[in-house]
């Protein structure tokens, strides 16, 4: 699993990007974010959220909440590596399946 | 003389004696700070990670336990686990250690408070406050770091438990066999330590100031939860006579305690029904133990607290079921929900409200949020299908929030019918008489419900105007003060003009003073918490309601509040000697302190 600490600097770089929209009810919480980054750290690959101009690590549950993200927001997933399109599709399932809140 | 009396809130009664075991402390006023050798770097550095992974690895062992009805706690526990997994946290620490080289415990408070900074300037209050959760994981790990032992399971002998504060996690490691009573800093009346301090039938204090200062593993400490006292280091007589006093107490209990079943019958054949107010559905079994005629307030509010996504009717519907049907055919009286915006979650946006206590809250909020109030509705409505049940609804000031939320529920009920759900249409519907506005208007709203319910807590702040929690007014606070006590009799005589019968849930209720009064005044039933159950039979059962209205009419006709807590403590020390000694009443002088 790589660790990524602070924030990535995306543009020196490619990467693979896709907007989502936050789609549940109170948007990326304690329990979503933990969700997200319990599943972003599934892969190899720096993962990366973007909202409104800031930048977090999507493997952090600290770095999720600061984003404060919520319902009906507009996210950007960005990851670069290995794994890199596997892990966008499958965030961007992730978000659509609203977090698979009950 | 012991080395030190100590007094906190008691929310759970009995007398414990043992020796004290902490099981954490507040290590922020502890918290060693040192700069070390470059050399030593790389070992700070292992010692920081190891402490992470041991918490880490017991917070998923007990995560493992959790049973399916405390599932809110083990969601806070997964939470608590990802934040411990979280690089951001013990890398922020390692980096501090490495470059400015800090000791452990220090570079993670630095590391803690960069997060706090940065969850500071959140907008959304509820992510906000999750910086408690990081605050609770930090100090797991720097209780591990200073070396405090903070396994729970490696309590060798029954002990005393003394905490800073004790969060879900460390009540479902807790061997309960092994604990004779809890004493905490944090918490107060509601707390999660009483809930579970009754639930064991041991004592309990919350609110302890000083507790960490003046008392240390292995001291020998008396809880006196009758009396709010904990003593340290009793002295020899000292403690021959919380001896015989807890022996004497455990006695009296187990006295009454056969007698609980009975039912509470004054001598002169008049019947009261004894309830009980609960806040989970675990509860029930207490009730039912120490002889509850059934649940007189369930408060609804733990299921909408401490949580992220609102409960959904199925989960309510379950969880009301359940009660409903173990309950049945005895009666649960649901209240709905009675919680503030200010307790909620922010997508009901941020109201800075003034004056929270007069504002936003309780049926107010929830005819403001329909949504949320029929899915109550809803899965209340689907419970009485299963057992005996009545629903209430909190802070009614006037007819026409009685007839609007009445409004909801037949539009709930419709819906229900359509679907072909079932449930009980004759279910009967009261409100909370908690308002002085309500009161002074009860023969109105009388004829709009089948019951009252008086909730003398809220009643007595709001006609008195005092905050009891406010130690610079709380000598006002009187229960029996005039004007409590003309309000209490004005809504029965209302209520019975009208055929309606009425009960009381305050704390009124369970205080054994207090008692006779009420049964004079003619109030149909009184709820109260499962463990007040017993006395209070008793002394309804060597009662005569004769001499209850006898005294009724010399306590309406005072105009002091001393006067009339002097002729009630009369006439319990006259009758009910044995109680006066075991239980502490809410009377107290209305003396402001100098």
């Amino acid at each position: 699993m790589t660790e990524e600490n602070g924030t990535m600097n995306s543009e020196s770089e490619d990467f693979l990007s896709r907007q989502v929209i936050v789609a549940n009810e109170h948007g990326l919480h304690a329990r979503p974010a933990g969700k997200v980054a319990q599943h972003a750290q599934t892969f190899e690959a720096a993962i990366s959220l973007v909202h409104e101009d800031q930048e977090v690590d999507a493997k952090s549950i600290l770095d999720i909440l600061t984003l404060a993200a919520g319902p009906g927001n507009m996210v950007e997933i960005r990851a670069t590596g290995d794994d890199a399109e596997e892990a966008v599709e499958s965030m961007v399932q992730l978000f659509a399946n609203k977090f698979e809140e009950g | 003389m012991a080395d030190k009396i100590l007094t906190g809130i008691s929310v759970a009664t009995g007398i414990a004696i043992g020796k004290a075991y902490f099981v954490n402390r507040n290590h922020k006023a502890h918290l060693p700070r040192q700069t070390i050798a470059a050399s030593l770097v790389p070992e700070e550095v292992d010692r920081l990670h190891e402490a992470f992974s041991t918490v880490e690895t017991e917070l998923a062992a007990i995560r493992k336990q959790v049973p399916a009805e405390l599932e809110s706690h083990g969601l806070i526990i997964d939470t608590h686990l990802m934040m411990l997994k979280d690089p951001k946290l013990s890398g922020a620490a390692e980096e501090y250690i490495k470059s400015l080289g800090l000791n452990a415990a220090w570079a993670l408070e630095k590391a803690v408070s960069d997060q706090e900074a940065a969850f500071g300037a959140i907008q959304d209050p509820y992510i906000r406050e999750r910086m408690q959760d990081v605050r609770a994981v930090a100090d797991k790990v720097q209780a591990k770091l200073i070396g405090f032992d903070t396994d729970l399971t490696a309590i060798s002998e029954r002990a005393i438990i003394m905490a800073h504060d004790l969060t879900p996690a460390d009540t479902v490691e807790l061997q309960v066999d092994k604990i004779m009573g809890f004493a905490t800093v944090r918490g107060g009346k509601t707390s999660h330590t009483g809930i579970m301090a009754r639930s064991l039938g041991i004592p309990a204090l919350v609110g302890v100031e000083k507790l960490e200062d003046y008392i240390h593993d292995g001291d020998l400490v008396v809880i006196d939860g009758l009396s709010g006292k904990i003593v340290v280091n009793p002295t020899e007589t000292e403690l021959t006579e919380y001896n015989e006093r807890a022996a004497y107490f455990e006695d009296y209990t187990r006295k009454i305690k056969r007698q609980c079943q009975l039912p509470a019958e004054t001598f002169d054949g008049s019947r009261v029904q004894v309830f009980s107010n609960i806040e989970l559905v675990e509860e029930v079994a207490s009730v039912i133990d120490n002889g509850g005629e059934g649940v007189g307030l369930y408060r609804t509010e733990y299921a909408y607290l401490n949580r992220t996504e609102l409960p959904t009717e199925e989960e309510l519907a379950d969880m009301y079921i359940d009660l409903a049907a173990i309950m049945s055919p005895r009666k649960v009286v649901f209240r709905t929900l009675d919680l503030g915006a200010d307790k909620f979650i922010s997508s009901y946006g941020e109201l800075n409200e003034a004056n929270p206590a007069m504002g936003l809250r309780a049926i107010r909020f929830c005819l403001k949020n329909p949504q949320l109030f029929k899915t109550q509705l809803r899965a209340i409505l689907r419970a009485s299908a299963y057992g005996n049940v009545s629903l209430m609804f909190p802070m009614i000031s006037g007819v026409k929030e009685v007839r609007q939320a009445k409004a909801w529920l037949a539009q709930a009920k419709a819906e229900l019918r359509r679907e072909g759900v079932e449930y009980d249409p004759d279910m009967p519907v009261g409100i909370m008489i908690e308002l002085p506005a309500a009161v002074l208007i009860a023969e109105y709203l009388a004829h709009e419900v089948d019951f009252f319910s008086i909730g003398t807590n809220d009643l007595i702040q709001y006609s008195i105007g005092v905050d009891r929690t406010n130690h610079l007014v709380s000598y006002l606070y009187q229960p029996l003060h005039p004007a409590t006590l003309r309000a209490i009799k004005l809504v029965v005589d209302a209520a019975h003009q009208a055929g309606i019968e009425v009960s009381l849930c305050g704390e009124v209720a369970s205080d054994p003073f207090c008692v006779p009064i009420l049964l004079g005044m003619g109030i149909d039933s009184i709820s109260m918490t499962p463990q007040a159950i017993p006395g209070i039979k008793r002394i309804i059962r060597q009662t005569n309601m004769h001499d209850c209205r006898k005294l009724l009419k010399e306590v309406l006709g005072c105009r002091t509040v001393s006067r009339i807590n002097s002729l009630v403590m009369d006439n319990i020390f006259k009758h009910f000697p044995e109680e006066v000694t075991f239980f502490s009443s809410l009377l107290e002088n209305d003396e402001s302190p100098t």
